[in-house]
């Protein structure tokens, strides 16, 4: 029996048949497990005894309460405050109502005007006492006798029972007619007066505005324009000369429709289109937040995740399936025939882990699916009424039902069957004898714990998180190790949640039933009834009736084509948000993307073959004038490529690019680096590398549907001094083809064609020659010595203390790597990879 | 041609381009309404047609006066905050592992009456404090033993002895001390002041964080921007590698000469000017050329700033040549340089067992090079504009700590521990705020992580409740929806 329940839970024994529940999600083995839940208590505790400190709000109030309320509390407030402070007030002040529960808990621009149960905290007690000079009320003077304030305190003090009633707050009176939630439907093409420039319907919502203004579309760009800009858009990656030769050699009049057919082909598709779902994703290799003293901070299966990501954009999933499977692969009959979709629940669980805190993890969960499929932030409803959008408490708690009905298995599911070969019975004897190791551990706890021996203690605490960090380095390094996917699944009886009162898990209030938004589905609809109900959300969100789902995965892809969204805030659709552009056109993508099957290639396709998308980046003085920001798109928009598809392109620039696909993060920071391409590098969100952050990656702590554009020194250093990038210059001189170039001004055109993919000019290549020129007269004079600004930082313990970068030290420089200085060529073709042109898209 | 290369002696903004509206800038600063503003509310308010140098020119001349130097839109340029401030800059030295407050700042006596014994209404017996304290400077503040150098500068000191956090776990406090959030990825309090002011010196970065090797509890969330921009992120320095070279990745060129290297990046700029020809002057494109030019020089200066063989040995010996005192160096040649914060890690406090002999070991280490920064800065004329912040996350209980046996120590407390501020405008020699009688618990004037946080920011010339950055539809701010401002401690 034990041996059948090992089995179950790391795969199969070698050689053995894989039966049908051996990699089934259900059938792992729960074990108690060794995680004495002692800190996350001690931690619960404390939380609830804070808030229940801060807010001991009384669930109900008493009768004597109440009377209390009405007698000595309403009359006053009534009489002293609603004049400014209520619904009737002419003009709300502060933004403070005092004349519904919620609106004293609330508070106004100051925050809460009340702490249930601490006057001390209570900016209204404060402000009755006169005891700040800025803060008095009633104001001028008139201050309230002691003995009503005695009873304004007394009654903060109990806890502030109060039982009016809140109703909806005010400001959402005028929130329902907010366009993002109205029903999409498909609107009408516009006519246009000079029909010759629109190629696709999508140009007629484009120039019907630019029409507007008195604007015209720019002229198309020229064809290596073009062809460099769709393919780093669709692919990461510079056109290669093959590729270059073939558009410019091909005048049929679907020239270009092939190449973005053939972009949308290609298997880095995937990769470039996939990171901008990771970012949404908030996607890490590690957990971030946690105890230390108990976990390994690596996520050994986070990749697959990734991996499934980037196979289902290649495959073109429909995207409702993808959210589906994202939300709830493992309630698909589908699945059972092919395991890796589990991968896809990677989306909730690669999130921080808060330090076990299973409150805050659920948050996040919350937080991904709401902003990353609706652009909608329903996480600000934790703790109040959302303050701009409709989206009251209770909706956050019906979500929080759902996912607080979701679990991790204590082990995850393996996801390939074939589990024979060698290096596979290596792997399952050392992760058998770990697990020996970890099944001895209750024992001898208990046995410590009897004899009260605290270095025993200490000691097997140690040997239980080296256990646990050998069992994650093992399924992470061992190349007999078989993926598996991180899943979540339905605990046996699922549960609605109570409303948190003001965010706090101890101070509970009624029970909300699991069911989907009210604002999308109004306020009649029929609870979850699917375990969990993962699955009917899923639905919910996939609906075509749901009007947000596809405006806001269309906005998405439309920033990502053209440097903005119509919605320039990509998670945020709320009434906080600016209003879309070309709204019409948002929901004439929208509709079709559902109507064609929820397609991405189709909607590429669509846009890319659109005047708008091969519209010249050139510039127009007047138009600046009336049009600016470009949000009528009457040019295309210059953007930097990303650090991704920058790192790929200098990588492929110099012929050093591994294209292999999938598998285990790589490292991409330190040397020796890997060369595969940057989305396969590892992502560590509690110590992000120092080059993904300069380069303003996408943080890993939240979705992100775009990301900051700063332009920093560090990007610069990056560039002028990374080995990296430095190589790639010597190796593109060390190519076949630039030495077999027959003189100088052939030197400068192939490095052109091979960097920018476009010929030098006349000046360009002038620039060159006489760089390389006076450089011949200098040449390898001054090597990279240090010279004499080398310094150290401290004499002490500095020969002990040799960090990873340190190892390559020689003499007494360590840091400091002897490297053969540049020549001329070496040195132009490093020029070319740090200007701008190398890091731009016309 | 214009901006081939900026001319030398010009310090350069960076440009962000991002989105986001701005409501403290909008609200509050009408200067700093047109400095610190998205692209393209720049683009619609200047128009085009200048370039990034005229723009900036215009701009500096016209909102700044004569006496800022010309500046693009920029994000790190720095700015003046809305009220009158005196800090100028911030070192916070992180006492991580919550040091003892009972037995360094904040006497007793109580506990050693009742030594040994229970404390009535607490759980375990009181522990008296193995250290003496007395009273020093004119104002008389007892410190204990522990503290002999920084004892004598009491009178330069505001010792707060009623803080209280939230959560006494160390991973969790740390980082609600550094970013007012117990979990939630938030803002660093340096990002936050390096969002509101910018920084000084646009060679260097604005806000470094030191550590003595390793990595405090919850990592580099403890300087992270989060939802703020990439730049206000700080900079997180390992000051036990053995060479400068290693503080910063790529912070030099292994392969080419900096005389070289220049004459590469002439190049580079030639070619720059040629690519945006067509392109009108993108102010994305020219803030790059500028970010090289400061690159250039971060190269030579940042790493000079490092650099303790450049100051005397008698300097060296006043900080103490141990990994604290070189910390504390450094954090003084960064603010001479016109960094505007500086995170100092010196932890090691978590004194379960073994408290009298281990205490002191920390105490020792901070002491001296402490009291040398601050007469260092004092001498000069720093420490007015410099706000030092000495403290941990939380602190500890007055009773034993039941894992000590025979070498006792205390355990965590959240509800009671001292925070010391000096310079940038604080009132020195001052106590303020009380715990009760046996240091179980802040009851006199308390102050939360909050409260200081608010202070912090009072001193740096910003209303906690207006230094605010929009994400996701809300205004978030540091102090998130309390924190008030300590006055008393205010000069």
């Amino acid at each position: 029996m034990k041996r059948d329940a090992r089995r179950f839970r790391f795969g199969m024994a070698p050689g053995a048949q894989p039966g049908h529940t051996c990699c089934g999600l259900r059938s792992a083995l729960r074990k108690p497990g060794l995680r004495p839940p002692l800190l996350s208590l001690l931690f619960s505790v404390l939380l609830c005894g804070l808030f229940a400190q801060g807010l001991g709000l009384a669930a109900a109030p008493t009768a004597a309460q109440l009377q209390f309320f009405e007698n000595h509390v309403r009359p006053i407030l009534s009489e002293n405050c609603y004049k400014c402070h209520s619904q009737q007030a002419e003009k709300i002040k502060a933004g403070l109502l005092l004349d519904t529960r919620e609106g004293v808990l609330k508070g106004g621009d100051s925050g809460p005007a009340i702490v249930p149960g601490d006057p001390e905290h209570s900016l209204l007690v404060k402000a009755i006492r006169y005891t700040d000079p800025d803060l008095q009320m009633p104001p001028k003077g008139r201050k309230l006798p002691d003995t009503v304030i005695a009873d304004l305190v007394a009654w903060v003090q109990m806890g502030a029972p109060d039982p009016r009633a809140g109703g909806a707050p005010k400001q959402w009176a005028d929130k329902a007619h907010w366009w993002a939630w109205q029903p999409l439907k498909e609107p009408p093409v516009p006519q246009v007066q000079d029909s010759s420039w629109s190629k696709t319907p999508v140009d007629n919502f484009i120039l019907a505005k630019l029409d507007e203004k008195g604007l015209k579309p720019n002229p198309p760009a020229d064809k290596r324009t073009l062809l460099r800009r769709a393919t780093f858009d669709l692919i990461g990656l510079p056109p290669t000369e093959q590729e270059i030769q073939n558009f410019l050699n091909d005048d049929s009049p679907d020239a270009f429709a092939k190449v973005v057919d053939r972009l949308l082909a290609s298997p880095h598709y995937g990769e470039r289109w996939g990171r901008h779902w990771l970012d949404v994703a908030r996607y890490s290799d590690t957990k971030g937040q946690i105890r230390r003293q108990r976990e390994d901070p690596n996520y050994p299966f986070a990749w697959t995740y990734r991996d499934y990501v980037i196979r289902s954009f290649n495959e073109d999933k429909p995207f409702n399936l993808f959210i589906i499977e994202q939300l709830a692969a493992d309630k698909l009959p589908a699945t059972r025939n092919n395991l890796t979709n589990l991968c896809a629940l990677g989306f909730l669980t690669v999130g921080d882990r808060f330090m076990g805190m299973q409150n805050d993890i659920i948050n996040d969960r919350i937080d991904v699916v709401t902003k990353g499929f609706l652009g909608l932030t329903v996480t600000c409803a934790r703790c109040h009424d959302h303050k701009f959008d409709p989206i009251p408490t209770k909706d956050y708690y019906s979500l929080r039902g759902v996912f607080a009905s979701c679990t991790e298995p204590p082990i995850e599911p393996v996801i390939v069957r074939d589990l024979n070969g060698t290096n596979y019975a290596d792997y399952y004897k050392q992760r058998m004898d770990l697990e020996r190791v970890k099944d001895s551990f209750p024992a001898r706890l208990r046995e410590l714990r009897r004899a009260r021996d605290r270095q025993g203690l200490r000691k097997i605490q140690r040997e239980m998180r080296e256990n646990e960090s050998s069992i994650v380095q093992l399924e992470l390094t061992h190349p007999g190790a078989p993926p598996r996917a991180m899943v979540l699944e339905d605990v046996r009886r699922p549960q609605d949640s109570p409303v948190f009162i003001r965010g706090d898990a101890g101070n509970k209030g009624p029970l909300v039933a699991r069911h989907f938004l009210e604002v999308l589905s109004g306020a009649a609809r029929p609870p979850f009834t699917n375990g969990s109900g993962r699955l009917d959300l899923a639905w919910a969100i996939a609906s075509k009736n749901n009007p947000m789902t596809a405006r806001v995965l269309i906005n998405r892809l439309w920033l990502n084509h053209f440097g903005e969204g119509f919605v320039p805030t990509p998670d945020d659709f709320g009434t906080t948000s600016e209003p879309p552009s070309h709204p019409e056109l948002l929901d004439y993508l929208a509709s079709r993307f559902m109507a064609e099957g929820w397609s991405l290639k189709k909607m590429h396709r669509l846009i890319m073959l659109s005047s708008v998308y091969q519209e010249s980046s050139a510039y127009n003085a007047r138009y600046a004038q009336v049009d600016p920001d470009n949000r009528l798109l009457w040019r295309a928009n210059i953007r930097r490529l990303e650090f991704e598809a920058l790192r790929d392109s200098l990588l492929a620039i110099g012929g050093d690019l591994d294209p292999t696909m999938y598998g285990r993060p790589v490292n991409i920071e330190q040397e020796p680096y890997s060369t595969r391409r940057t989305i396969y590098g590892r992502v560590d969100r509690a110590n992000l590398a120092d080059v993904l952050i300069n380069f303003d990656f996408a943080n890993p702590d939240m979705p992100n549907g775009r990301r900051h554009e700063t332009t920093v020194p560090q990007q610069a250093l990056f560039l002028m001094n990374s080995p990296l990038v430095i190589e790639q210059a010597k190796h593109l001189v060390a190519l076949p083809d630039f030495s077999s170039c027959t003189d100088e001004t052939a030197r400068v055109q192939f490095l052109y064609e091979r960097i920018y993919q476009r010929p030098a000019q006349a000046e360009e290549v002038q620039l060159g020659l006489d760089f390389i020129g006076a450089a011949s007269d200098q040449v390898s004079s001054m090597g990279a010595e240090p010279g004499p600004d080398f310094q150290q930082v401290s004499t002490e313990r500095q020969r002990a203390q040799v960090g990873p970068a340190g190892r390559r030290r020689f003499g007494n420089r360590p840091g400091m790597r002897r490297r053969e200085p540049l020549k001329p060529w070496q040195e132009y073709a490093h020029a070319l990879l740090q200007a701008n042109e190398a890091s731009f898209i016309n | 041609m214009r901006n081939r290369r900026p001319p030398a002696g010009v310090s350069y903004g960076i440009i962000i381009v991002m989105n986001g509206d701005n409501k403290f800038m909008r609200e509050h600063s009408a200067r700093l309404e047109d400095l610190f503003i998205t692209r393209r509310q720049f683009l619609q308010r200047a128009g085009m047609g200048f370039g990034m140098l005229g723009l900036a020119t215009l701009l500096g001349e016209q909102l700044l006066g004569s006496t800022a130097q010309a500046e693009t839109i920029a994000t790190l340029a720095p700015r003046k905050p809305p009220f009158p401030a005196k800090a100028k800059h911030v070192i916070h030295i992180f006492a991580q592992g919550a040091p003892s407050h009972v037995d360094t700042w904040d006497p007793k006596p109580a506990l050693a009456q009742y030594d040994g014994k229970e404390i009535p209404g607490m759980d375990g017996v009181a522990m008296a404090s193995p250290f003496k304290f007395s009273k020093h400077g004119n104002s008389g503040i007892e410190v204990s033993e522990v503290f002999p150098k920084l004892s004598e500068l009491v009178d330069d000191l505001a010792v707060v002895r009623s803080m209280y956090t939230d959560i006494p776990a160390h991973e969790v406090a740390t980082v609600f001390m550094n970013t007012g959030s117990t979990r939630l990825a938030r803002p660093s309090l340096g990002s936050w002041v390096l969002y509101g002011l910018g920084t000084e010196n646009q060679n260097m970065p604005g806000f470094v964080s030191l550590r003595p090797g390793g990595t405090p509890p919850g990592g580099s969330s403890n300087w992270q921007a989060s939802f703020l921009p990439g730049i206000y992120q700080g900079v997180s320095v390992n000051t036990r590698v053995p060479s400068v070279y290693q503080l910063m990745q790529n912070i030099r060129n292994q392969y080419t000469s900096l005389p070289e290297q220049r004459r590469q990046l002439d190049l580079v700029y030639k070619l720059n000017e040629l690519h945006s020809q067509n392109l009108e002057k993108d102010a994305q494109l020219e803030a790059r050329m500028q970010a090289f030019e400061m690159a250039f020089k971060m190269q030579t200066e940042a790493t000079d700033a490092f650099d303790l063989n450049k100051e005397p040995q008698a300097m060296r010996d006043l900080y103490g040549r141990t990994p604290q005192g070189n910390q504390l160096l450094i954090a003084r040649r960064l603010i001479e340089r016109g960094v505007r914060f500086v995170q100092v890690w010196a932890g090691g406090w978590d004194h379960h067992q073994d408290l009298e002999e281990r205490l002191p070991e920390r105490a020792k280490d901070i002491d001296q090079p402490l009291a040398a920064l601050l007469n260092d800065l004092k001498q000069r004329q720093l420490l007015d504009e410099t706000l030092v912040i000495w403290g941990g996350e939380f602190g500890r209980k007055p009773v034993r700590d039941r894992n000590g046996n025979d070498n006792p120590g205390r355990d965590h407390n959240g509800k009671a521990f001292s925070t010391v501020l000096a310079g940038g405008g604080v009132r020195g020699g001052m106590v303020y705020g009380a715990t009760d009688e046996f240091g179980a618990a802040a009851v006199e004037n308390k102050v939360h992580v909050h409260d200081l946080h608010a202070t912090i920011l009072a001193l740096l010339g910003f209303d906690h409740r207006q230094l605010t950055y929009r994400y996701n539809g809300r205004d978030f701010r540091l102090t998130d929806v309390s924190g008030e401002v300590v006055k008393p401690v205010i000069a």
